[in-house]
């Protein structure tokens, strides 16, 4: 039921949605003017050479015809050469997603961890001393330029008391462990490399604290004011009344219902994190798509930044694909209509 | 009640004690960051995006290539000057159309092949072929000849003056051949060789995490005295304060790209050397002379002496620079120190501009962020032309915009940065004035001047140096009072390197490029 309903539109909506998005980077990246014969080739290359390199890209062929190529190497899962590297894209972004994905899982994790109980425990004692914590936190992370923040902790932790690494993913000297899924924690343990799985840990703290910060300031509002809607609703009154243990009503009931507004907050979040990676892996020095895409704009690289779009466009598709089926599982009406 | 509440503190207690532990515990890795002393950190803003000596037309991946390969010659230590490789002598034709050169005996691959004749044709043929940017260093190459194992001759099909200087580029860089079991698709092993290195240099790449770190080893067979730094690791630190926290902290030995201001800073440590050298990196303006009124020498000559160079050295550089003298800079041969400069000199300006009877001039200044200095040069710029009546609009777009606009010629006036590819006055004169090289290739400004054009060509096709210098003064003079380009400095090329850091030599063909071979540390 669930298959046929919920994910197979969604899965027929994500191809449109890669050739839509196909179809609008590279008319965009066509439209903007600049040679990226000319950024390979150089500035002052002879006409002759530029000819040659736009021959070899293949960007002397009529745009149109340019586009079937690309849309046929894309259905065949090829998306094409950098023109910065001379890799594939492909092998670029399996090389920079995981180092990405792992900053946000682990941002979002922290951001979950803290944020929902600090919410919870913001409405339980509204106006109380935790909820003045609370909502300055909140505030605090949601107005804080991560610029700034992460260079305020790179300065406190690396460079004033020297207790935390302020950038890369790996202490120098630790080799990287095979790569596996390329998340550095979870290969690590899989070999057994707790040196690497330690380092990599210390590497991670403060981006992913720099880059759950915001998020998390919006979970702890958005938990805040859902559950202080819940704590006022009959159900919550009556469980009350009929002298259930407090822990015991918040978690089961009333934190349950005010979750299921935050779903879709949690979807955006990792949209979010993503989003904020750029910035947060500049500062870090974290070596994940955020730089990559970066460095490929200024040059224009086109396949590099068709290619990051196109991934990212899937990912988002997925996320509120997950976000639905989360939904389904949280509140029986929705699964049961 | 009582009791749970006690075994909470016993909890806590045991947790603090282990968050202690795990705070002690992260620490220690700190403290094993600090490089050795025979490694050395260098941290930089971006990914070299290649280390092929036939593609790569970037300092970035200079760096790569100038530690991993040897070339026929090389620059002598600091100076601009060629001195033997691979090769101990060669000898040309009386027309310079034949050059033979005798290769020194030792010199090996990292894989133990020795470097012979064969392997430089193979590098000069893969070069050609491939045709990208660093083939425009060879215009006139017909053929690589292997005489015998150690003897390799070089065809030209007409003089090329700086020939010899430009076979210390790093498109001349000799590759072992074998390089050939690892080509895909014809594509003359380009995507191996762009994250590894088959030369006879100091040090080869042993590893290349994209937007992480690369990492240099010594080259067990180099020919050379063995370098005292046995690795040397490229760190990609994106962020400028990051790069100063680590060159501070000890964690990087060289951090590059330092906003002016930063320098300044990190002067005051005594742990940290600011390198700052007199560079061939020039800042000019181009000023679009096949348009109205620009077209007009009088008009250009008068926004020349509306320039406030000093105040722009002053204000903008913080000092780390100097004006420009004449298109070739100084500390290359064929610079003119008595050449004529323009100062700044409203009144005379006013009175050039009157003398052309323009007046209502409005001009657009398109430029880009890749120079830093750039959009405030513009803003001076404004700021003096409007005293002379000229209104100037600063026009911001991305860079490979303005490149594209400068090409085709379509600005008014547009900044450009220029250094020279080989350590000769063709790098400048050849490319800026030659007629036939507009746009793109060099002459950004559309400038035609017959009798400078057919100067420069000349000095291009003769190999006596003492001649040549003269034509090139001759034809700097006549453009100097042509004014097709603003010129106004040549900047310094500045670092940071911890005090540790010894026997680095600047050279100024080589930004960017480092002796590591050389270098060593002390600490």
């Amino acid at each position: 039921m669930a298959i046929t309903r919920i994910i197979l539109p969604r899965l027929i909506l994500l191809l449109f949605v890669v050739l839509g998005v196909a179809v609008i980077t590279f008319t965009i990246s066509h439209l903007i003017p600049g040679d990226p014969a000319r950024m390979i080739a150089g500035d002052r290359a002879s006409a002759e050479t530029l000819e040659n390199v736009r021959r070899n890209l293949g960007l002397d062929r009529p745009v149109v015809e340019q586009f079937t190529i690309y849309i046929g190497n894309l259905l065949q899962g090829d998306l094409g050469t950098s023109l910065r590297t001379n890799r594939p894209v492909a092998a670029d972004i399996r090389t920079f997603l995981p180092a990405t994905l792992e900053l946000g899982t682990v941002a979002l994790f922290i951001a979950i961890c803290v944020g929902v109980p600090l919410g919870v425990l913001s409405a339980v004692y509204k106006d109380g001393p935790i909820d003045q914590i609370a909502r300055t936190v909140s505030v605090c992370g949601i107005s804080m330029p991560v610029f700034w923040f992460g260079l305020i902790l790179i300065y406190l932790f690396y460079a004033k008391f020297q207790i935390l690494p302020g950038s890369g993913r790996l202490a120098m000297g630790i080799v990287a462990p095979e790569r596996i899924t390329g998340f550095l924690l979870i290969d690590s343990l899989l070999q057994g490399r707790f040196d690497a799985f330690r380092s990599a840990v210390y590497h991670i703290i403060l981006p992913g604290f720099v880059l759950a910060f915001a998020n998390m300031g919006v979970i702890t509002r958005q938990i805040r004011a859902s559950m202080l809607d819940v704590l006022q609703e009959d159900y919550i009154r009556t469980a009350r009344a009929s002298g259930l243990r407090k822990g015991m009503f918040i978690f089961n009931y009333a934190l349950r219902n005010a979750l299921i507004p935050s779903i879709t907050l949690l979807g955006l979040a990792l949209g979010d994190l993503l989003y904020g990676a750029v910035l947060t892996e500049t500062i870090f020095a974290w070596p994940g798509m955020g730089t990559y895409v970066v460095t490929s704009i200024q040059t224009l690289d086109f396949p590099a930044i068709m290619g990051f779009t196109i991934v990212a466009s899937v990912g988002y598709v997925l996320i509120n694909l997950l976000v639905d089926l989360a939904y389904m599982l949280a509140d029986p009406q929705i699964r049961e209509v | 009640m009582r009791r749970s509440s006690g075994e909470d503190y016993e909890m806590n207690g045991s947790k603090w004690k282990s968050i202690g532990v795990a705070l002690l515990l992260a620490s220690t890795p700190l403290s094993g960051v600090m490089a050795a002393q025979d490694v050395l950190v260098l941290a930089r803003a971006e990914d070299p995006p290649t280390a092929d000596p036939g593609v790569e037309i970037s300092n970035s991946g200079y760096t790569l290539i100038y530690a991993a390969y040897e070339r026929l010659v090389a620059y002598k230590g600091a100076s601009t000057e060629v001195g033997p490789e691979l090769a101990e002598s060669w000898t040309a034709d009386a027309a310079g159309l034949v050059w033979t050169f005798k290769l020194a005996n030792g010199h090996k691959f990292d894989d133990g092949t020795p470097v012979d004749a064969a392997a430089v044709k193979f590098s000069f043929d893969r070069l050609i072929k491939l045709k990208a940017g660093p083939s425009d260093a060879f215009p006139v190459l017909k053929e690589v000849e292997v005489v015998d194992p150690q003897t390799v001759r070089f065809h030209l099909t007409a003089p090329f003056a700086p020939f010899i200087s430009t076979l210390a580029v790093s498109g001349a860089a000799i590759i072992n051949p074998k390089v050939m079991e690892h080509e895909k698709d014809g594509d003359l092993a380009k995507a191996w060789l762009a994250e590894h290195s088959a030369g006879s240099g100091p040090y080869r790449i042993t590893s290349w995490e994209r937007n992480q770190s690369i990492v240099l080893d010594r080259n067990e067979h180099y020919a050379g005295s063995q370098p005292a730094l046995k690795q040397v690791v490229i760190r990609i630190v994106g962020d400028v304060s990051a790069r100063r926290l680590q060159l501070t902290n000890g964690d990087a030995d060289i951090i590059e790209q330092i906003p002016l201001d930063q320098a300044e800073a990190l002067q005051k440590d005594a742990s940290v050397v600011v390198e700052s050298n007199p560079s061939m990196y020039v800042n000019y303006i181009y000023m679009n002379n096949r348009q109205p009124p620009l077209d007009d020498a009088k008009v250009r000559q008068a926004i020349s002496y509306a320039v406030d160079y000093q105040g722009i050295i002053d204000g903008i550089m913080l000092g780390q620079a100097k004006q420009m003298r004449g298109a070739v800079p100084s500390g290359m041969w064929g610079h003119d120190p008595q050449g004529f400069q323009y100062t700044y000199d409203i009144e005379k300006a006013k009175a050039l501009l009157a003398e052309a009877g323009k007046s209502d001039i409005h001009l657009t200044y398109t430029f880009s962020q890749a120079d830093p200095a750039w959009e405030p040069v513009g803003l001076a710029l404004q700021a003096s032309l409007a005293e002379i009546g000229i209104k100037l609009d600063l026009q911001a777009v991305a860079d490979t915009t303005k490149r594209e606009l400068v090409a085709n010629g379509k600005f008014d006036m547009s900044p450009g940065a220029w250094t020279p590819d080989f350590a000769d006055p063709y790098m400048f004169m050849n490319y800026w004035f030659d007629a036939e090289k507009m746009g793109g290739p060099g002459n950004r400004s559309f400038y035609r001047n017959t009798e400078v054009t057919a100067l420069v060509k000349e000095a291009g096709s003769i190999v006596d140096e003492a001649k040549r210098k003269a034509l090139y003064v001759e034809a700097q003079k006549l453009s100097t009072q042509d004014a097709p380009y603003l010129y106004i400095m040549e900047k310094n090329d500045i670092f940071a390197r911890r005090a540790a850091v010894k026997g680095y030599v600047y050279n100024p063909m080589l930004i960017q490029v480092y002796n590591f071979g050389t270098m060593s540390k002390t600490e």
